[in-house]
């Protein structure tokens, strides 16, 4: 029997009970369905995460932040005091921030690594209002500077190092009584904030871009310039009494040729008990939570299509059995076992193909409707930049369809095997 | 006097073990020559479909040879077997085993569909003995919507489709009328005489087998008399 025969006549006979068929499929789509919408779930918001990434440009950048009080050795009751490891509530930036501050000896160590070329500190400055120029005055909270690479603007441009300058977020527009971010560009409002005696002081600063909220949640907050920061930080530190501890969120580091020097430079900072992070240690895991989840999701599509493949298989048994007589002519009439086995394996693949395929057109329509509707003007998730929640991978998806139809064939070896074991005299004295 | 198509060497089938033990052959030797129409006749049980089946190389004996063309078929392998089976064997059996979802010429050209063959030889080669059988009306109709006769001659058009030298019928007229299976009878024998195919029928039909040129005569899983010449009426 020529292959084309197989495929021809192992399609008429799926055919042939439409309704077992349909029901048999419906199961395979449900999985491949499933698959394919948390694959696509999976690669869009990876894919965004990506150019979130982008963003922040091949950066020589790491962060980084105090492990904490390791200093001291763990012990009964209160632990002596140590000024040099003082505690903080820590930075926001990232995991495994929730230590200390850093200190200039901190600054002064990270310095001599090797390939660190240049080592900045940061500071996290809390003002207390922003004030516009018709006098009302709201709470705000700061960025870092450190983040601005990681913003997107929807108009005029980041806050640079000099230059008393801030971003505002893009829902702040309505405190300027405009829906037109480019009319905020060039204002200028004032920044209170109170150092450690209480008393207030304010600062101008220019608005120079207007930010939209990322996933990372960067561009939710006004974002300073480096100077208004340390500015800020200067006026919180003023009326302090005695010897000035100066205590920093994180440190921005470059380091040469990080590729090559990561993880030297890393090691070198957790012999000083600091953790030093890249943009990518960071993005990287978020992305492993997002791979995560959506592997767990895939798993119910897996277990779909396990449950699935029983279908198949009963299906085809049930199959089998109603074409004992048929498949003992078959073979009376000199078909090979071989090729009746390829022919009922040819069924189940059938089965498989047609599930996987309808499966795969539902997931895609779902998923690219669902992401249009969710993300697009006016859906709930509107408001993030760029955001992407499912995006067509074509590897993936030929993944799943080979999956499916490797699952299905794999499900139809035992009714073929039954099939092709059938002796042709008894097959034909079946009542 | 020509040589055997087929021969058969002590041929013995068993069925069954120990208590339900059942030799339902017991060690039969005879031949069956080219172009030679030969029947096989018995009562119910007495062995002759089971002689058949193993003659046809559907079923291995439990000892003793076939020889197909003076070589044993014994050994060879399955795949072989059935090719063979493919080749040069036609079958009409005591049911029709049509497929009733194909068309009566899907149905004929299954041997040639397993053979190998493309569609269009295969739709030619199966129109031609349709008309031969003059069924040719009937080819895109439904296998179930045929009466007895013409399902019993769909069954015979499948059976010459692949040309083959000998033509295995089990019960060929057992469920027809009379008219109908005399009009089967001819169409066997007119084969038999035009295309020199070997015949090798299993009935309990009398006539049938009286149209014969041998006649084996079966009791108990032997052969008891053997009968020459064609006693009935030679179509
Ligand atoms: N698979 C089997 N297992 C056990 N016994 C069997 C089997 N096949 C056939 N037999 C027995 O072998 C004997 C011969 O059977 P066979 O079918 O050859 O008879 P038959 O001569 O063709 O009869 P009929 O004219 O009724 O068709 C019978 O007694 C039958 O019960
Ligand atoms: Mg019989």
């Amino acid at each position: 029997m020529r292959s084309v025969d197989v495929a021809r006549t192992a399609l008429g006979n799926t055919f042939r009970s439409k309704l077992r068929t349909a029901l048999t499929v419906v199961a395979i789509v449900i999985g491949s369905f499933t698959l394919t919408l948390t694959s696509g779930l999976g690669a869009g918001v990876n894919k965004y995460v990506d150019t979130v990434v982008a963003g922040f440009g091949g950066s020589s950048q790491m962060f980084v932040m105090s492990t904490g009080a390791s200093d001291a050795e763990p012990t009964d009751g209160p632990a002596e005091y140590d000024p040099e490891a003082a505690a903080s509530t820590g930075g926001m930036f990232g995991p495994g921030s929730g230590g200390g501050v850093l200190t200039d000896s901190d600054i002064e160590e990270i310095e001599q690594i090797e390939n660190v070329s240049s080592v900045d500190p940061m500071v996290f400055v809390s003002p207390d209002f922003i004030e516009t120029p018709d006098g009302a005055q709201y709470d705000m909270e700061l960025d870092v500077p450190a983040n601005a690479l990681g913003l997107e603007l929807e108009a005029g441009e980041a806050p640079g190092e000099d230059g008393m300058e801030l971003s505002i977020p893009a829902d702040w527009l309505t405190i300027f009584d405009t829906e037109d971010a480019e009319q905020v560009i060039g204002e200028t409002v004032e920044i209170g904030i109170s150092n450690v005696t209480g008393e207030q002081s304010t600062v101008e600063a220019e608005i120079v871009g207007v930010s939209e909220e990322a996933l990372s949640g960067i561009g939710a907050t006004p974002m300073p310039s480096r100077e208004l920061n340390q500015q800020l930080n200067d006026l919180s530190m003023e009326g302090y009494e005695g010897q000035a501890q100066n205590a920093y969120t994180m440190a921005v580091v470059d380091v040469e040729n990080i590729e090559a020097n990561e993880q030297g430079v890393k090691d070198a900072l957790i012999d000083q008990d600091l953790l030093g992070l890249t943009v990518e240690d960071q993005i990287g895991a978020v992305q492993g939570v997002i791979d995560a989840v959506s592997w767990v999701l895939s798993g119910f599509g897996l277990i779909a299509l396990l449950a699935a493949s029983f279908g198949i298989v009963n299906t085809l048994l049930m199959s089998v059995q109603e074409r004992t007589r048929e498949i003992g002519l078959m073979k009376a009439l000199g078909m090979s076992s071989g090729k009746v086995f390829g022919l009922f394996s040819m069924e189940a693949v059938v089965i498989g193909i047609l599930g996987s395929v309808i499966g795969v057109v539902l997931g895609l329509g779902a998923g690219l409707v669902g992401n249009a509707w969710l993300t697009g003007e006016g859906g709930p998730l509107g408001a993030v930049a760029g955001l992407t929640l499912f995006a067509v991978d074509p590897l993936a998806i030929a993944g799943i369809t080979a999956l499916i139809v490797f699952i299905a064939f794999l499900a139809g070896t035992l009714p073929a095997a039954r099939a092709a074991k059938k002796d042709p005299i008894e097959a034909l004295r079946y009542e | 006097m020509s040589t055997p198509v087929l021969e058969t060497e002590n041929l013995v089938k068993v069925y069954g073990k120990g208590a339900t033990r059942f030799d339902a052959l017991k060690g039969l030797t005879f031949e069956i020559h080219e172009g030679e129409s030969v029947a096989i006749v018995g009562k119910s049980g007495s062995g002759k479909s089971t002689l058949m089946h193993l003659l046809a190389l559907l079923d291995e004996p439990t000892s003793g040879v076939v020889a197909l063309g003076g070589e044993p078929v014994t050994a060879l392998k399955p795949k072989k077997v059935s090719q063979l089976r493919n080749d040069t064997f036609g079958f009409v059996f005591q049911q029709f085993f049509l497929n009733p979802n194909q068309t009566v010429l899907e149905n004929i050209t299954l041997p040639l569909k397993i053979a190998g063959m493309g569609k269009s030889e295969r739709n030619r080669r199966g129109m031609e003995v349709l008309e031969q059988l003059d069924m040719a009306d009937k080819a895109k109709n439904k296998a179930t919507n045929l009466s007895g006769g013409q399902k019993q001659r769909a069954c015979i058009a499948r059976a010459l489709v692949n040309k083959p030298t000998v033509l295995f019928a089990d019960e060929p007229t057992g469920n027809l009328d009379t008219v109908t299976s005399e009009i089967v009878e001819d169409i066997l024998f007119g084969l038999h005489r035009d295309h020199g195919i070997t015949l090798v029928v299993v009935t309990h039909d009398e006539d049938l087998a009286a149209k014969c040129q041998r006649r084996l005569m079966m009791q108990d899983g032997e052969i008891v008399t053997e009968e020459h010449g064609a006693t009935g009426v030679h179509a």
